[in-house]
C-alpha cells in the first residue's frame, strides 16, 4: 500500500514537474519570440517621452534695483469632458467670477471639437480669481452627498507664467513688451529678447513615475540691469505730459543722457502704454516708429545741428570764436537763397553771437567756407545719417545726403548746416554732441547697465565711437555756448549750475513746401560744463502756444534740469568748487 | 562500553531513509527561505526607491510652486512701490517734490558716492548631480540583466 502511494507520488511529482518545465520553456520560447520583441519595441517607444523645460524669462530692473519686468502665475482653466458633471455650475462660475460669457461656455463644454478630451475655456486668469474659483470647487465636492462629485469636478486648473510690468506704462518705450507666445517687442525685451528667454532645455524623462530621473538644471534667462534711473523716468514724463498740455505741443520727447559714458538715464515719450496690456498697441500707434520717437523717428531737427556745424568749422581751423562776419541777412547757395529766422541782418558778428542769435546765414557762410567735402566729413564722424548703435529695438538711422547722392543738391550744403534737408533722430543728435560735452569723445548710447546670470554680474563697459574733434575744440565750444545762453537770458538756463545748450526750431515740410507755423521746437543741453553729468534733449512737436523752440522747449529743458540736479545729488557749481578747492 | 555497537547504531542512524528525507526537505525549506528573504529584500528595496521617486516629484513640483510663489510676490512687492504709488503716498502723507533751491549740501568726510545697487543673488543651488549612477535607477533583475549581459558581452569578445 505505500509502495503504491510512492508510486502515484511518483508519477504526480514527474506530471507537475512536467508542466512546470513546459510552463518555464513556453515563457522563454514567448519572451524571445518575435513578436515579443515588436512588443518591447512598443513598449520602449512609451518607456520615455521628450519633455522640455522652459526657463523663467529674466527680469528687468532700474540702475537702482527696482522692478520694471518681472514675472507672474497665471491660470490656464480647461474642462476634462471625461470628468465633467455639471457643465451648467462650470459655466455660471466662470462667468460671475471672470465675467467670462456663458453660453460661449455651455457651448464649448456641451459641444467640444471631436476627439477632444479636454478643452481650455479661459486662460491668462489671475491668480487671486484661480484661487477663489479653485476654493468654490472644494467647497462644492465638501458639500456634495457622500459618494458624489461636486459641481465643478472636471474643472482642471494649470499654471504658467506670464510676463508682468508692475510701473505699467512707466518707462514702456524702453522697456518693449512680451506678447503671450514669449516673444519680445520693441525696446530692451526686443534687443535682449535671445539673453532675456533663456534656452529651454529638453530631457528624455522615464513614463514610470518610480523610476528617479535627472532632473535638468534649467538656467533663468539673463536678468538686465538698465542705466535708467526710474524716478527720472517718471519724473521726466511727468515734465513732458506737463509740457504738452502747457505748450499745445501735438507729442514730444525728453531724453536724458550721462555724456561721460552713454548710460541712457531716462527716455521719456508720448504715447505711452501699459505693457500690462500690450493687445492695445494697435489702438495706441499707427506705426512701429510712434513707440520710441526718441530712437526711431528721425525728423528734421534745425537749430540744435548749429552745435555740430560750428564744432566743425572751429576743429577744421576755419574760424575761431572771435572770428567777425558781416551778416547781411541773406546768402546765396547753390543758387537758392538762405535767410535767417527773421530775415533780417544782424550785422557783424562774431562766432558767439552767430551761436545766441542762431544764424542760419552765419552758419551756411561756416560750411560754404568749409567747403562739402570737409563739412560732410565732419558730419559723418559725429555719425549723422548712421545707426546710433544704441541697444534698443528699432533704432532708425535718418537721412544727411552728400555730394555724390542723385538727391543732394549744392543748396543742401547750406540748409545742411542749421539742420535742414536733413534727418536725425533725437539720439543721434545727442550722440554726436555729446562729442562737445565730453571733451571731443563721441560715446555710444546704451541702456544696459549689467547682465547677471547665474548669480554673476556683468558690467557693461562705456564704449566711445571716436574723437571727431579735439578736447580744445570741444571744451571752447561748450564755453561759447553757455556764454550765448547767458548773454541772451535763455529760458533755458538753471539757477546755481552752468549749462550749455542751443535751442532748435524747424519747420515741418508739408505739401513739399516748409510751413512756417509748424514747427519742431527741440534743445538740446549739458551740464555743469565744467564736469557734465547730464546731457538732455527735448523735442515738442508743432507747439501751438510759440512755434520757437527757445520759448517752449528751453524752459522743458530748464525744469527737467533742475530735477536732474535733485535727482542726481548733484550740487551747484560753487559748492562743488568749494569742495575742489579743499 | 562496546565500542563496535557504538559504530554500528551510526552506520544505522546515517543510512536511515527518514534522515535522507529529512535532509531533503531541509534543503529545500533553506531554498524556499532564501528565496523569499531575496525577494522581501528585492521588495523593500523597489518600495524604498518608489517612494523615494514619489518624494523627489512632489518636491521638484514644490520648488516649481516657490519659485512661481516667489516671483508673484516680487512682482505684487514691485507693484506696491511703483513710482505712482509710492508718490502717491508720499502726497497723501503731506510730502511735495523738493525744490532745486531747497537742497542743502554737507560735506560728510569719508562718504564715498554710493554706485548703482548690485543686484547679484546667491548662486542657484544645484538641483542635480550631472549623471545619476545607474545603481538609483536600477531594479535587481535589471542589475542581474546587465551583469549577464556584459559577462556574456565579454565572452565572446
Amino acid at each position: 500500500m505505500r509502495q503504491q502511494y510512492a508510486r502515484r507520488a511518483q508519477v504526480l511529482t514527474f506530471v507537475m514537474g512536467l508542466i512546470a518545465l513546459a510552463i518555464v520553456v513556453q515563457m522563454t520560447r514567448i519572451q524571445n519570440s518575435a513578436e515579443a520583441a515588436v512588443f518591447r519595441q512598443q513598449a520602449s517607444n512609451y518607456a520615455y517621452e521628450l519633455r522640455t523645460f522652459y526657463p523663467d524669462r529674466g527680469e528687468i530692473y532700474d540702475r537702482n534695483g527696482h522692478l520694471l519686468a518681472g514675472n507672474k502665475s497665471v491660470y490656464e482653466l480647461g474642462v476634462d469632458l471625461n470628468t465633467v458633471r455639471d457643465p451648467h455650475a462650470i459655466a455660471f462660475a466662470l462667468s460671475s467670477e471672470l465675467g467670462e460669457n456663458y453660453d460661449r461656455i455651455m457651448d464649448t463644454i456641451i459641444n467640444p471639437p471631436d476627439g477632444l478630451s479636454y478643452i481650455v475655456v479661459a486662460d491668462y486668469v489671475e491668480s487671486s480669481q484661480a484661487l477663489k474659483l479653485q476654493e468654490l470647487k472644494k467647497a462644492l465636492q465638501e458639500q456634495a452627498p457622500e459618494g458624489t462629485l461636486g459641481g465643478l469636478t472636471g474643472l482642471q486648473f494649470k499654471s504658467h507664467p506670464q510676463r508682468s510690468y508692475p510701473e505699467y506704462s512707466l518707462g514702456s518705450n524702453i522697456i518693449g513688451f512680451v506678447n503671450r507666445e514669449g516673444k519680445g517687442y520693441f525696446g530692451v525685451e526686443e534687443k535682449y529678447d535671445t539673453l532675456l528667454a533663456g534656452n529651454p532645455v529638453q530631457v528624455l524623462v522615464p513614463t514610470d513615475p518610480n523610476k528617479a530621473f535627472e532632473i535638468p538644471r534649467v538656467p533663468n534667462g539673463t536678468t538686465l540691469v538698465l542705466t535708467i534711473n526710474r524716478d527720472l523716468q517718471s519724473a521726466a514724463e511727468d515734465i513732458l505730459d506737463r509740457s504738452l498740455i502747457e505748450y499745445g505741443a501735438q507729442g514730444g520727447t525728453i531724453v536724458i543722457m550721462d555724456p561721460r559714458n552713454g548710460e541712457l538715464l531716462a527716455m521719456a515719450v508720448t504715447p505711452r502704454m501699459d505693457l500690462n496690456e500690450f493687445w492695445n498697441y494697435g489702438s495706441i500707434y499707427d506705426n512701429a516708429s510712434d513707440f520710441n520717437p526718441a530712437i526711431s523717428m528721425p525728423y528734421e531737427p534745425g537749430s540744435v545741428i548749429k552745435i555740430l556745424t560750428m564744432a566743425a568749422a572751429l576743429d577744421s581751423g576755419t574760424v575761431v570764436p572771435e572770428t567777425t562776419y558781416l551778416d547781411t541777412g541773406s546768402i546765396l547757395v547753390g543758387g537758392a537763397t538762405i535767410q535767417n529766422w527773421d530775415q533780417e541782418p544782424w550785422g557783424v558778428q562774431d562766432m558767439t553771437g552767430c551761436l545766441q542769435h542762431s544764424l542760419n546765414v552765419c552758419m551756411a557762410t561756416l560750411s560754404t567756407q568749409m567747403g562739402a567735402g570737409s563739412f560732410y566729413s565732419y558730419m559723418d564722424n559725429f555719425g549723422l545719417g548712421q545707426l546710433t548703435g544704441v541697444d534698443l529695438a528699432g533704432e532708425a538711422p535718418g537721412r544727411l545726403k552728400i555730394p555724390g547722392d542723385a538727391d543732394w543738391y549744392p543748396v543742401d550744403l547750406g540748409t545742411n548746416s542749421f539742420g535742414q534737408g536733413m534727418t536725425a533722430t533725437p539720439m543721434q543728435v545727442m550722440m554726436a554732441a555729446s562729442s562737445i560735452a565730453n571733451h571731443g569723445r563721441v560715446v555710444t548710447p546704451h541702456a544696459l547697465y549689467a547682465m547677471m546670470r547665474d548669480g554673476r554680474q556683468y558690467n557693461v563697459p562705456a564704449q566711445f565711437a571716436g574723437t571727431p574733434i579735439s578736447q580744445q575744440t570741444a571744451d571752447i565750444l561748450s564755453g561759447m555756448l553757455a556764454v550765448s545762453l547767458e548773454s541772451e537770458g535763455s529760458l533755458a538756463l538753471v539757477p546755481g549750475y552752468r549749462v550749455a545748450g542751443k535751442t532748435g526750431t524747424a519747420q515741418i515740410p508739408v505739401n513739399g513746401f516748409y510751413d512756417s507755423t509748424q514747427t519742431n521746437a527741440s534743445f538740446i543741453g549739458w551740464g555743469p560744463i565744467d564736469d557734465p553729468r547730464f546731457m538732455i534733449y527735448v523735442w515738442l512737436e508743432r507747439p501751438s502756444s510759440s512755434i520757437w523752440g527757445s520759448e517752449t522747449a528751453a524752459p522743458v529743458f530748464a525744469e527737467m534740469a533742475q530735477k536732474t540736479v535733485i535727482l542726481m545729488d548733484i550740487p551747484p557749481d560753487y559748492i562743488r568748487q568749494q569742495l575742489v578747492a579743499k | 562500553m562496546n565500542i563496535p555497537n557504538v559504530n554500528h547504531y551510526i552506520h544505522a542512524y546515517k543510512i536511515a531513509p527518514w534522515r535522507v528525507q529529512r535532509q531533503w526537505i531541509g534543503n529545500a525549506l533553506l531554498a524556499v527561505v532564501a528565496l523569499a528573504m531575496v525577494s522581501t529584500l528585492y521588495l523593500d528595496v523597489t518600495s524604498q526607491a518608489a517612494i523615494a521617486g514619489r518624494e523627489i516629484q512632489d518636491l521638484t513640483a514644490s520648488i516649481i510652486v516657490s519659485q512661481q510663489l516667489s516671483g508673484d510676490l516680487q512682482t505684487h512687492l514691485a507693484s506696491l512701490t511703483s513710482a505712482s504709488v509710492m508718490q502717491q503716498r508720499a502726497l497723501e502723507l503731506g510730502f511735495r517734490p523738493m525744490e532745486s533751491e531747497e537742497a542743502e549740501y554737507l560735506v560728510v568726510p569719508g562718504y564715498v558716492v554710493l554706485e548703482p545697487d548690485i543686484l547679484s543673488s546667491a548662486p542657484l543651488p544645484q538641483l542635480s548631480a550631472l549623471t545619476f549612477p545607474p545603481e538609483y535607477n536600477q531594479s535587481l533583475l535589471d542589475w542581474m540583466d546587465n551583469k549577464i549581459t556584459s559577462s556574456s558581452s565579454r565572452g565572446t569578445q
